[in-house]
């Protein structure tokens, strides 16, 4: 006869086993949560297709409001650090190279302002400041039910909340990381004319001397990943809140600090992957 | 096409908790039915998973033959298949004013429901009206509107779209006895006017009689019959 009682395997097994289960389980486990988080992504670029012209006219409006606040209100910050951070970098070529010309200024300036520091700072500032209230407003969401009242009128959070955010998050990260490099460069170059005492002209055509057509390409591909990290992830985890309140400030905390890991791992594999491909015509 | 909501063998659970197994049930466009059931025994999950806000472990939902947990919600709407949902707590959009709140999902699906800007302003606001919300509410967030004229919104709001399936997770529960008297007697017109399917938990006996329409308890994860009020 058949035996009623459940299958438990936890029931005599050896040690053996139990750590063969816990590896699978953690294994279960790992690709569960990579689905959950490729699943997020995914949605909201798959919802970019749905069709519906009054919903794309509500979501021009969230967008435009999500840019506001991730992009313009970052204007302030993001001027100060890069004024400070570009004459900090002057101070530090003077100090290292007291003879510096404007050429030397200029190759540093380029490769340490407009290719690492303005999309890396431009992506850790909006990650600090508008990544953290994403993932706790969304969070907040979830526990308050407004996620579900969403989805029961009708309108689909991949859409309504995901995708404008990943969006603002792009557009903003770009447009600040070009901001960020024209503010740094002015920081250095009245630092430079004050403590160098280079010329404006020099610095200048130091500048365009090291520029290259390739920088264009690596600012953009930056600027558009480390944004859409920055969307993704706290869009991700403030979602992955359940119904406690106490999740909120976890999620988002957690939110942060994978965006700028995420982030720091983006810029590195994107320096990499420029220097191996266009790095020889540039020495 | 079998239109209303039908449950097919359906069965949830939560973690190894089983709140409803293997069950079926059929409720006809136009009917209203009442959930019932001790505190805790799952009346809500269950409101959800009916309202397929929720995914059934197994078995599974349909609304108008629309099963809800393969499909966008907004492909529902454009297959007809509209819903309101009031919730017991909560549910209305925090950063939104009370107006907006109603308005969102009428200016979302304007295209779908043939409504023009004024149009949409125009039902809006008659929604809000017809609970009873005050003009001055209208531009007010929820945070600080009183308990009973958020779930009055949140009903206006499930409302306006004009739904074929409203769901009400214990709708008269704390509220003053003047907005209770509202929501019931809302409740009744919805009842005898049978164009919207309306679902509804409770646990008061007052409700129960004065719908006196079919009434299931929850139990151990089943559903009961229970004698019609």
């Amino acid at each position: 006869m058949r035996s009623t009682v459940p299958y438990d395997p936890r029931v005599s097994r050896t040690p053996e086993q139990r750590f063969v289960g816990r590896l699978g389980r953690d294994a279960i486990e790992r690709y569960r949560r990579a689905r959950a988080l490729l699943g997020t992504l995914g949605s909201a670029v798959l919802a970019v297709r749905t069709p519906g012209v009054a919903a794309r006219r509500v979501i021009r409006r969230v967008l435009l409001m999500q840019i506001f606040y991730t992009g313009f209100e970052a204007v302030p910050l993001i001027g100060t650090v890069s004024v400070l951070l570009g004459a900090t970098i002057v101070i530090q070529t003077e100090l290292m190279v007291p003879a510096a010309d404007s050429a030397l200024i200029g190759k540093v300036m380029i490769a340490v302002v407009l290719r690492e520091l303005a999309p890396l700072i431009t992506a850790i500032v909006v990650a600090g400041r508008s990544g953290t209230a994403i993932a706790t407003e969304l969070g907040n969401m979830k526990v308050s039910s407004e996620i579900l009242a969403l989805t029961s009128l009708g309108i689909d959070p991949p859409r309504f909340i995901v995708l404008p955010r990943l969006i603002a998050a792009v557009v903003s990260v770009l447009v600040l990381m070009v901001y960020f490099a024209a503010t740094a460069l002015a920081g250095t170059a009245l630092m430079g004319v004050v403590i160098a005492n280079i010329g404006l002209g020099a610095f200048q055509s130091g500048l365009s001397g090291a520029l290259t057509i390739y920088d264009l390409g690596l600012f953009l591909v930056k600027g558009v990943g480390l944004g859409a990290i920055v969307g993704w992830l706290c869009c991700h985890y403030g979602l992955e809140v359940k119904s406690s309140p106490t999740e909120v400030p976890q999620m988002a905390s957690r939110a942060v600090v994978r965006s700028l890991l995420g982030c720091v791992a983006y810029n590195t594999l994107a320096t990499a992957l420029f220097y191996w491909t266009v790095g020889q015509s540039l020495r | 096409m079998q239109s209303g909501l039908v449950l097919e063998n359906a069965s949830f659970r939560y973690g190894t908790i089983w709140v409803l197994l293997e069950t079926s049930l059929r409720v006809s466009p136009g009917e209203t039915l009442l959930l019932t059931g001790e505190n805790g025994v799952g009346k809500s999950t269950l409101l959800y998973l009916l309202g397929g806000l929720l995914p059934a472990t197994s078995g599974r939902v349909l609304l108008d033959g629309q099963a809800p947990s393969v499909t966008r919600p907004s492909e529902l709407v454009r297959h007809g298949v509209r819903r309101g949902f009031v919730f017991q707590h909560g549910g209305l959009l925090a950063n939104l004013t009370a107006l907006d709140n109603v308005l969102l999902a009428l200016r979302y699906h304007a295209d779908v429901l043939g409504l023009d800007d004024a149009g949409v302003a125009q039902r809006g606001r008659e929604a809000l009206r017809d609970l009873r919300v005050a003009q001055s509410d209208f531009h007010t967030l929820p945070a600080y509107l009183s308990f009973g004229v958020r779930q009055r919104v949140a009903l206006a709001r499930a409302l306006a779209i004009d739904p074929n399936f409203v769901f009400l997770d214990d709708p008269d529960q704390g509220l003053d006895e003047a907005t209770r008297q509202i929501v019931l007697d809302l409740l009744v017109r919805l009842r005898d006017e049978r164009r919207i399917t309306l679902v509804l938990t409770t646990t008061d006996p007052e409700v129960i009689a004065r719908l006196g329409v079919r009434v299931l308890e929850l139990n151990q994860g089943r559903l009961t019959s229970m004698q019609r009020a």
